[in-house]
Order: structure tokens, then C-alpha cells, then sequence
């Protein structure tokens, strides 16, 4: 069966069977996280925008958030036939675009934000996250492809690197 | 935080006009750092999605150059000036013919050279954007020193969608495109400013204007 590409798009969560290749382009401060089993041969990935979904309004956008979206893929990974200690994750983004010396701005750390609360999720729920390319002042385009199960990371004048 | 999808046709052309001056003083600032004529197009105030912002602007895997600002006290935002790498490269060129009398061309210049050219070009934009707006709404105001980014225009709009992701799913964006006449004939160099008000701070906005 050939392989087939899906793009997701901000705060987009998916979990599909392989073979499939997960592609999120151009992540500034958001990360992507993608998770697989590869006993089950199953991946999902989750275009996460923001650290924390307290205090909001309903969305309907689980990927959105670090807190929601790392619980999603896990239920969506078992239900998709995934078992829960084969699950193995990796990470990428979480860039700080711009650096202002001098001006306080929440928003401007929000990636390295996006990355710890992500990591703590992981940890939380026991999925073992095994490679990650994270921070720096560069945005990031990541591929996932099940064919080797390896992430790779396109990043602007730096090339491309696979984890 | 007033509802985005609540404001009125006379809030958001009250807004634009806000945009419209600001735009102006930024273009006049801008000719007299490059001695140059400048084209404005009228402002326009738009409530997008954000998950739809990248398109919004163009292709969101081109290589853009952008200068990013924040204003605090009184009517807090963020400021940011986007070309699309060529424009960039075209006006870091101007900038320098301008200033030193010698042409240049852009790869023949030193990143950090570069960057502090493109930092000055948007500096003055942004800066003159935001005191006439500042004149109007009565506030005094801060700005902050300039941060340089080159990447994809995806990337770069991230912090877009982080300013008003933790409120919704939309953002209150001006939007407004300045032509400089460029060092060769019908050669224009484009630039984007976006004005991205801080949510809290569009309500002490309308009040100002006296809009509510």
C-alpha cells in the first residue's frame, strides 16, 4: 500500500495506521508531537499551539493545547489498537521567533513553554519520549513517516536533520 | 475582553481609522529615511481565524524578513513589519544607497549588517505608526527595541496565533501594505505592517475613541 501524506494544519490532531507520513509545516513557537506504536504500526501527531487550556472558553480543538492534546492522542493511539507501554514519542518546535531585549512579553517564551508543559504531560502518562529538537530562534518543518518510524526536521538555512 | 464577533461596523471603521493615520506617519517617516515616495493602501481592520492566518498573507512557506515591536502603557500591542525576503534584501539595499552613497548588492552584505539595516527601516515604521496613534488615543507609550526574524511566514505568524489563541479562535488584526519606489525603475518594495492590539487593550481602545 503506498504511503499516503497527511498535512496538518494549527492545532490539528490525527492518529492513523501506517504507512502514512504526518507532515506539520513551518512550526514557530508551536510543536509538534508525534507518538507511535510500532508493534501495532499505528502514529499520530498534534500541531500543539499553546502550553496550558485553563480558563478558557470551550474549544473544540483538543490538538490546540498541551494539556488536552497529549491525553487525545493517547486515548485516539488506543483505540486505534496501540498498547499503552509500547507507545514512544518525539517532539519538535517550540522556537522563540523574536527576542525583544528589555520588554517583558508573555507570549514571546510561549514555545519553550509549549515544550515543558508537553514533556511534563508525557512523563505524567508514561509515554516515553525518545528524541526531541526543541527551542532555538528558527521555525521548523517535520515529517513523520512510518516507512522507518524517524522524524525529520527541515529548518531554514540549518538543512535537514532525522531523530 | 470585549467579544470579537461582537463589534460593530462603527467599532471596527473606528479602529481602521486609527490604522489610517498611523499608516500615514509611518509612510511620511519612511520617505524621509529613504528619501523616496511611498504608496499606501488604505488599512483594513479584519477579524481572521487563526487558524487561517498564514493564507491570509500569502504562501506560508515563503522565506519572509519581519521586524517585530511591542508598545506597552496606554493602548499595549504588537507591531510587526513583514517583507518577503527579496523586498528585504531590496530595501536593505536602498537604506545603505541612501545613507552611503554606494550601491551594494545584498549578498554582498553582512548578515548582521543586514539585519540592523532591516531592524532601522522597521523601527522607524513601526515607531512612527504607533505615536500617531498614540497622539490620537491620549496615551503616553513605550516601544520596545526591535527583534529581527527571517523564516517562513507560517513560523513567523505563530506569534499572531499566540497572542490570541488563549483567548479564542480569532484575532483582531489592521493590516496595511506600503510600496517604496525602489533603486530601478517600476521596481516597488513591498511591505506589510500588521498591527496585532493586545485583546485587553482594544476595550480601553474604543473607549478613547468613544465608541463603545
Amino acid at each position: 500500500m503506498a504511503e499516503q501524506t497527511l498535512v496538518l494544519g494549527m492545532a490539528d490532531l490525527m492518529v492513523v495506521p501506517a504507512p502514512v507520513k504526518l507532515v506539520t509545516l513551518g512550526l514557530g513557537s508551536c510543536v509538534g508531537l508525534v507518538v507511535f506504536d510500532t508493534y501495532a504500526k499505528v502514529a499520530g501527531m498534534a500541531h500543539i499551539m499553546l502550553p496550558d487550556s485553563r480558563g478558557l472558553r470551550g474549544t473544540e480543538k483538543v490538538g490546540k493545547f498541551a494539556d488536552t492534546a497529549v491525553p487525545a492522542l493517547l486515548e485516539e493511539m488506543l483505540k486505534k489498537g496501540a498498547t499503552r507501554s509500547h507507545i514512544k514519542a518525539k517532539l519538535a518546535g517550540g522556537a522563540q521567533m523574536f527576542s525583544l531585549p528589555g520588554a517583558s512579553a508573555e507570549f514571546l517564551t510561549v514555545g519553550a513553554k509549549n515544550v515543558s508543559e508537553t514533556k511534563a504531560k508525557l512523563m505524567k502518562m508514561g509515554i516515553a519520549l525518545i528524541a526531541s529538537d526543541t527551542g532555538g530562534n528558527k521555525g521548523r518543518t517535520i515529517e513523520f513517516s512510518t516507512s522507518n518510524w524517524m522524524l525529520k526536521v527541515k529548518t531554514l538555512g540549518k538543512g535537514v536533520t532525522e531523530i | 475582553m470585549a467579544d470579537l464577533a461582537s463589534f460593530s461596523a462603527l467599532q471596527l471603521d473606528a479602529i481602521r481609522e486609527l490604522g489610517n493615520i498611523g499608516t500615514g506617519n509611518a509612510a511620511t517617516a519612511l520617505s524621509g529615511l529613504l528619501s523616496r515616495k511611498i504608496h499606501m493602501d488604505v488599512p483594513k481592520t479584519e477579524i481572521i481565524s487563526i487558524y487561517e492566518l498564514p493564507e491570509h498573507y500569502g504562501d506560508p512557506m515563503q522565506v519572509v524578513g519581519a521586524v517585530f515591536v511591542r508598545s506597552s502603557g496606554g493602548f499595549e500591542c504588537s507591531l510587526i513589519f513583514i517583507q518577503k525576503e527579496e523586498d528585504a534584501n531590496l530595501m536593505v539595499e536602498l537604506l545603505l544607497k541612501q545613507q552611503f552613497g554606494t550601491y551594494i548588492p545584498a549578498d554582498e552584505i553582512p548578515d548582521d549588517m543586514k539585519d540592523s539595516a532591516l531592524s532601522e527601516v522597521g523601527n522607524i515604521v513601526l515607531s512612527s505608526f504607533l505615536s500617531a496613534i498614540n497622539f490620537v488615543t491620549g496615551t503616553g507609550f513605550q516601544i520596545s527595541v526591535p527583534g529581527v526574524a527571517h523564516d517562513l511566514l507560517s513560523s513567523i505568524l505563530d506569534v499572531v496565533a499566540s497572542i490570541y489563541g488563549q483567548m479564542g479562535d480569532t484575532a483582531l488584526l489592521v493590516n496595511t501594505e506600503l510600496k517604496v519606489e525602489g533603486l530601478e525603475e517600476d521596481n516597488k518594495i513591498s511591505g506589510q505592517i500588521v498591527l496585532i492590539p493586545d485583546p485587553e487593550a482594544l476595550d480601553l481602545l474604543l473607549e478613547r475613541l468613544k465608541v463603545m
